[in-house]
């Protein structure tokens, strides 16, 4: 009876403790950077400043020229100082109120690319936004900027998927996306407002480009993620990695070393190659945590089993073909997205692309994730 | 005091006319009323009484006398408790009028004697009459209906309360008057108002009286109609006579008058909560202003004030008047206590002159308006009399301006007279305007409010409108304020909720005082077992000495270990269980091992004797023969030829797969072996095998090139072990070079083979040094080695670079993996192009220099390894592992099964399934291996 009071009070408790550490536990994939000193060289490091300097080619390509950022800079600042006036001074504007507005993605993280002279701003209403509201929002802006500067032209049209409306001119363009404010995100209507799930991630958004200055202001990183988003245009197997995850991912690459030192670009951009080759963004690995939420959520969780699949199979076909020696075609000075679809030859060397292993039974899609999920649900079981 | 008179009354009406009579009796009555009621209200029979007196009443006033019976007596007798005090007014009332029928039964004495002095005493006015009438008919039906002397007890104790209040106050008995006066014409709902006046404050329903009484007088109306027919009821005028009166014999007219009689006593088209707006001109009450603001610009309004500038009546202002829902009474009970008997006779005499008011003349009468108008404002609201009088006195064109130039600020003003602040309408674009074909305009649609108008006002107002601005709060604006509507019911609710929450709140720290009470006792009471059991334990300790100690302490918690263990069965994942259930297959089978361990330990025997034997036989050539046994001994150590054997390759490192059939020995020697060394000790063997073991047949073949000797056994499995003669000098010859290689003897064997069989030797010693201690390594190689044997993409990669790949791989993850996980990562590391070119490549332990142990590897085989890899490492991650190794997929654990019934059903379909395909899945799988072979072939 005693014991039983003993163990009433801490056995199971010590009994799930010991326990649960056994519950699946994502593991990183090998990664080389990790394990370096395991593998010692055997033989001289290859040169790869034909590799170091294609990039940087690359970069220069792809970074906006000055007369672009200006332009840029120009619609955004005007856009923020309309945005401004109305949160101080409504005045007959009772569409909706804005708490705050914030410039997110590319453009603030500064990794904007040429021909794409778009900037993101998030504006945070107080009130529910419906979609009058924004283009109620949209219409005021567009009045107000037009009241400002009568010779632009100025074009306001609303975002699919209704996350907001842009505002372009000739030169740059401005995306206003919209969201609420926390509390409010429950009140939402799906037949009124806007999709909660937009809303978030514009929410997520600010989050993000908060993360980004605080940590991933390294230049390498600005760099290499230029180019990650330039891989991801140019091949269609990588389109379902998110701006966010390649933001992740090259931070990844270039800050987490034993040394915790910025590795170089070409390192860093091989290493981005190798660790989705080795299934950094498969089921069953640890991935990159997102940073900005709660509860150690992977970020490639947002793609799907088949997208998953997908991307590391185009990651592991452009790796072989930048390892035999394809590196410009891979970087996109030369050739075109075929090399990661179609049978190449380097150097004699015969690099034949890889078919999907992802098969989509419906007993088996349902059963995958399941499994998982069972596992640990037996490991509770088994626990109590 | 109260409850002994009530007593009293119950049995007899003598101390009731003694009370009756006597004023100060009275008087003392009124002090206490209230308790009076509650006492008899409690007694059941009175109770009864009531009910039966209501249901046979025939009085037709019962039902209109409820209203405003409540309200009155509430003001007499604030006191009271919230009993059912309407009937006892009822009862009152009945009982001022019937109590001649009732005294009369119980006590027999005369009843006028008391009842007549109590009220004529102090009536002054010609109602006497009317008042005698009015008792002498009720008591005639009340002598029908009335037979209980409990009814007649129950009557009896209103009566002295009322009798009362008529005596203290003369205002109030005026007033007492007016209602016998009432009761006495057939105003039957009017009585109900005025009656209880008599009980005090007779104010009370104030509008009542200026309206109740000033309407009487119009029926007397139609006899005198003149040129203008205009009926003050229905804000009308009617083009003549036959009109006029048609209008009043009309449903209409009677409808409106009834209405206005129905509400007459209490506050005009009172609104349940909150205040209202009121449009004195039509009689009309509107909710809120805008509203008012409506109606003010409403045809109807227009064509009355029309008709009243025709008519030279007053109009009154278009600012509102404030209709006060609630404190109607409150107000009213100032009022009356302000209010002396003067001004109830100038009441009085408003009665008269109410008449007049509801003129025929246009032109004259004015004048009496005014006071109409101000008996109006003090009786029923606060109006400034001046401000109507202007109005009245104001020229018609300037009244028919009114309205215009007033619209625009009615609704400000009316809001301002409301109290309510200016709303700002809200949510203008989420009203859409529906056009007809043409493009007008024709109606509206809120997409909030999910409601439609035509009226562009309507639109206004909803906007501004309560039911509106909520939804707007609701889904647009969160912050926007509304007032809240302290509607009853909602107040009730709220109050409600505040009473259960509070309870609630009360139970839980009641709940948590004990919980907390309880769990401190439990507490205390472990700790103190807790103690007397250490105390135990340690007492044990002391008597069991040492053996105790380590296991002393843990006594109390021992038990805790008891269930782990069977729960520390790992359940393992999908993969891990593929991976285990692969190897379990690939390793070989005992009789397998048993054989090559027979064979094997054999050819060591063997070995050792021949080793012996070539010892002996060399000894006496280089000591002469002469050295002692002891010699011997000492001196073997140095010269002897064959220094050893042992155990290399897969057998060493425990990496035999099933099927294996050829494993190695080395021989070090302690020169470097020559053929005639080899040939030497092939001739010596089979001997000595037959000596080991007489009845097994072994076969030996010489292999001079291979720098070796195999030995094959002739019984099912076939084995071969070879042995390879080596010796450290092979190597030490290699780094020296030439010198060495000069003085090598002719025969020496092949070098490379030698060399290799050296490296076999250290790899052994590094395996087991190395690989053998990281979890799951053996596993995975075995896994792999099966793998590069059954998979021709794979072959290329020989056995040592695979164990060194695997044991780096797996080693560098830093902590333990399961098998599953380890192969998954030896994958991984293949995947991200490990063997590619560019990397750093593997290197060898085993040698000086720094050696890629992967140099074998073309780059087309490392290629296509590593495109094989990376598909694997796919399949293993969307739980294909079992097209990896081969295999055909497992059924899930077993342990699953009871546990999860729903699972189990999907399992059992699932292998069902399987079941019914097994043959085609394993052909798919081996489809797939081929297929991938021949890929590979084809690269």
């Amino acid at each position: 009876m005693m014991r039983g009071g003993v163990r009433g009070r801490g056995g199971p408790r010590m009994g799930r403790g010991g326990y649960k550490m056994k519950t699946f536990v994502p593991r990183l994939p090998f990664d080389i950077y990790l394990c370096e000193p395991a593998f010692q060289r055997a033989k001289p490091a290859p040169d790869e400043t034909p590799l170091q300097q294609a990039l940087l080619k690359r970069n220069t390509d792809l970074s906006p020229s000055p007369t672009e950022q200006t332009a840029v800079l120009n619609l955004v600042t005007k856009i923020a100082t309309v945005l401004d006036t109305l949160i101080v001074t409504p005045g007959s504007f009772d569409a909706c109120q804005i708490e705050e507005h914030r410039q997110v993605g590319s453009y603030k993280k500064g990794t904007m690319r040429t021909n794409h002279n778009v900037a993101d701003v998030v504006v945070i209403l107080k009130t529910l936004p419906t979609r009058e509201a924004v283009e109620a929002l949209g219409n005021q802006v567009t009045e107000e900027l037009r009241q400002q500067e009568p010779a632009d032209v100025l074009v306001m049209a609303m975002l699919p998927n209704d996350r907001g409306f842009e505002i372009s001119n000739s030169e740059a363009t401005v995306r206003v996306l919209v969201t609420t404010v926390h509390q409010n995100l429950r009140k939402l209507d799906p037949e009124l407002h806007l999709d909660q799930k937009i809303l978030q991630s514009h929410l997520a958004a600010i989050r993000h480009s908060r993360w980004f200055e605080e940590n991933a202001h390294h230049s390498s990183i600005k760099v290499l993620i230029r180019l990650l988003r330039d891989l991801k245009n140019r091949f269609e197997g990588f389109e379902p990695l998110s701006p966010w995850m390649l933001d992740l991912l090259a931070h990844y690459a270039v800050m987490n070393n034993p040394s915790r030192q910025a590795m170089s670009v070409h390192q860093a951009y091989r290493r981005c190659l190798q660790l989705l080759a080795a299934g950094l963004f498969l089921p069953g690995s640890a991935g990159i945590a997102d940073p900005c939420e709660g509860g150690n959520i992977r970020v490639h969780t947002a793609m799907t089993l088949e997208q998953q699949d997908q991307v590391c199979l185009t990651a592991q076909t452009l790796l072989r073909a930048l390892s035999h020696g394809g590196y410009k075609q891979v970087i996109g000075l030369e050739g075109n997205a075929s090399i990661a679809t179609d049978m190449t030859v380097w150097e004699g060397i015969v690099v034949s692309p890889l078919e999907k292993a992802y098969e989509k039974p419906p007993e088996r899609k349902e059963g995958e994730p399941g499994d998982e999920l069972a596992d640990d649900d037996d490991m509770d079981m088994a626990d109590n | 005091m109260a409850a002994n008179n009530y007593f009293g009354f119950t049995h007899g009406g003598t101390q009731y006319g003694a009370a009756a009579a006597a004023a100060a009796g009275a008087a003392a009555y009124q002090a206490t009323p209230a308790a009076g009621y509650a006492a008899v209200g409690h007694t059941p029979a009175a109770a009864a009484t009531y009910a039966a007196q209501r249901a046979t009443t025939a009085y037709e006033a019962a039902a209109a006398y409820q209203p405003a019976a409540a309200t009155s007596y509430a003001a007499t007798a604030s006191s009271a408790p919230t009993y059912d005090y309407s009937y006892t007014r009822v009862q009152t009332y009945d009982n001022a009028a019937k109590t001649a029928a009732f005294y009369p039964q119980p006590t027999s004495t005369s009843f006028s004697a008391a009842a007549d002095p109590a009220f004529q005493a102090k009536s002054s006015t010609t109602y006497t009459a009317g008042y005698q009438n009015a008792a002498a008919r009720p008591a005639g039906q009340a002598s029908k209906t009335y037979n209980y002397p409990a009814a007649g007890a129950a009557q009896s104790y209103t009566y002295p309360n009322q009798a009362a209040a008529a005596a203290t106050a003369n205002k109030n008995y005026s007033g007492y008057d007016a209602a016998l006066y009432n009761a006495a014409t057939l105003y039957v709902q009017q009585q109900a108002h005025t009656a209880p006046k008599g009980a005090g404050t007779w104010k009370a329903s104030r509008p009542g009286v200026g309206a109740a009484i000033g309407q009487k007088p119009k029926l007397k109306q139609p006899p005198k109609p003149q040129q203008l027919h205009y009926c003050d009821v229905c804000k009308i005028s009617c083009a003549g006579p036959q009109t006029y009166r048609e209008h009043l014999e009309g449903q209409k007219h009677k409808k409106k008058e009834s209405a206005q009689k129905q509400t007459a006593g209490t506050t005009p088209n009172a609104p349940r909560g909150g205040n209202s707006l009121r449009c004195e001109l039509c009689d009309v009450t509107c909710t809120g202003s805008d509203a008012y603001a409506a109606h003010i610009r409403g045809a109807k309004h227009q064509k009355v004030v029309k008709l009243h500038t025709k008519l030279g009546k007053p109009i009154p202002s278009t600012e509102p008047v404030v209709v006060p829902g609630k404190s109607t009474t409150t107000t009213a009970k100032t009022g009356a206590a302000a209010t002396t008997a003067v001004t109830k006779t100038t009441e009085v005499t408003k009665v008269v002159a109410t008449p007049k008011i509801n003129f025929v003349g246009g032109t004259k009468l004015t004048t009496t308006t005014p006071t109409a108008s101000a008996a109006a404002a003090g009786t029923a609201v606060k109006e400034e009399p001046k401000e109507a009088a202007a109005a009245a006195a104001a020229p018609a064109a300037a009244t028919a301006a009114a309205p215009a130039v007033a619209r625009d600020d009615t609704v400000a003003v009316a809001a301002a007279a409301l109290g309510e602040k200016e709303v700002e309408p809200v949510g203008q674009e989420y009203i859409e305007e529906i056009k007809n074909e043409e493009g007008k305009v024709v109606s509206f649609n809120c997409k909030l409010c999910e409601c439609r108008f035509n009226d562009p006002n309507a639109k206004e107002m909803h906007m501004k409108g309560r039911r509106h601005r909520l939804q707007y709060k609701k889904k647009v604006n969160p912050e926007l304020i509304v007032e809240v509507k302290p509607s009853l019911r909602q107040r009730k609710l709220q109050e409600e909720k505040l009473r259960r929450q509070q309870m609630r709140e009360e139970m839980w720290r009641r709940r948590e005082e004990s919980a907390m009470d309880d769990e401190e006792r439990i507490y205390w009471e472990e700790r103190r077992r807790y103690e007397e059991e250490m105390e135990y334990f340690e007492w044990c300790r002391r008597g069991a000495g040492r053996g105790m100690p380590p296991f002393g302490p843990m006594g109390p918690m021992g038990p805790r270990f008891g269930p782990i263990p069977p729960m520390l069965r790992r359940p393992d994942s999908a993969d891990d269980r593929h991976v285990m259930a692969k190897h379990s297959e690939i390793y070989p089978k005992d009789e397998e091992l048993n054989a090559i361990q027979k064979i094997v330990s054999n050819s060591e025997k063997a070995l050792k004797m021949v080793s012996d034997d070539i010892a002996e036989a060399d000894a006496p050539k280089k000591d002469d023969g002469t050295a002692t046994e002891s010699k011997d001994e000492d001196g073997k150590e140095l010269p002897r030829t064959l220094k050893g054997v042992m155990r290399v390759g897969v057998l060493a490192k425990g990496l035999l797969l099933q099927g294996d059939a050829d494993v190695q020995l080395v021989v070090l020697c302690a020169e470097k072996p020559t053929r005639t060394l080899l040939e030497r000790v092939a001739n010596l063997m089979p001997k000595h095998l037959a000596t080991v073991t007489p009845d097994e047949k072994y076969a030996l073949k010489l292999s001079v090139e291979q720098a070796s000797l195999i030995i094959t056994n002739q019984t099912e499995p076939q084995i071969n072990v070879t042995v390879t003669l080596t010796s450290p000098l092979m190597r030490d010859g290699a780094a020296d070079g030439e010198p060495t290689a000069s003085k090598d003897p002719p025969d020496v064997l092949d070098k490379q083979k030698c060399l290799e069989a050296l490296a076999a030797l250290r790899h052994a010693k590094w395996f087991q040094a190395r690989a053998s201690g990281v979890q799951s390594c053996v596993i995975v190689i075995r896994i792999m080695r099966e793998l590069c044997q059954r998979v021709p993409t794979w072959t290329p990669l020989n056995t040592w670079a695979l164990e060194l790949l695997v044991e780096r791989v797996v080693a560098s993850a830093g902590f333990p993996l399961a098998p599953g996980d380890a192969l998954r990562r030896v994958l991984e590391a293949i995947a991200s192009g490990l063997l590619l070119p560019g990397t750093p490549g593997l290197i060898d332990p085993c040698e000086k220099e720094p050696v890629d142990t992967l140099s074998g590897l073309t780059a087309q085989e490392r290629e296509d390894i590593t495109a094989s890899a990376q598909h694997a490492l796919r399949l293993m991650a969307f739980r294909q592992v079992h097209k990896i190794l081969g295999m055909d997929a497992l059924p899930p654990p077993k342990f699953n099964r009871g546990k999860f019934n729903r699972k189990r059903r999907r399992d059992n379909s699932c292998s069902g399934e399987n079941g019914d395909s097994e043959g085609g899945d394993g052909k798919k799988d081996k489809k797939e291996d081929e297929s991938e072979a021949a890929k590979a072939d084809a690269k």
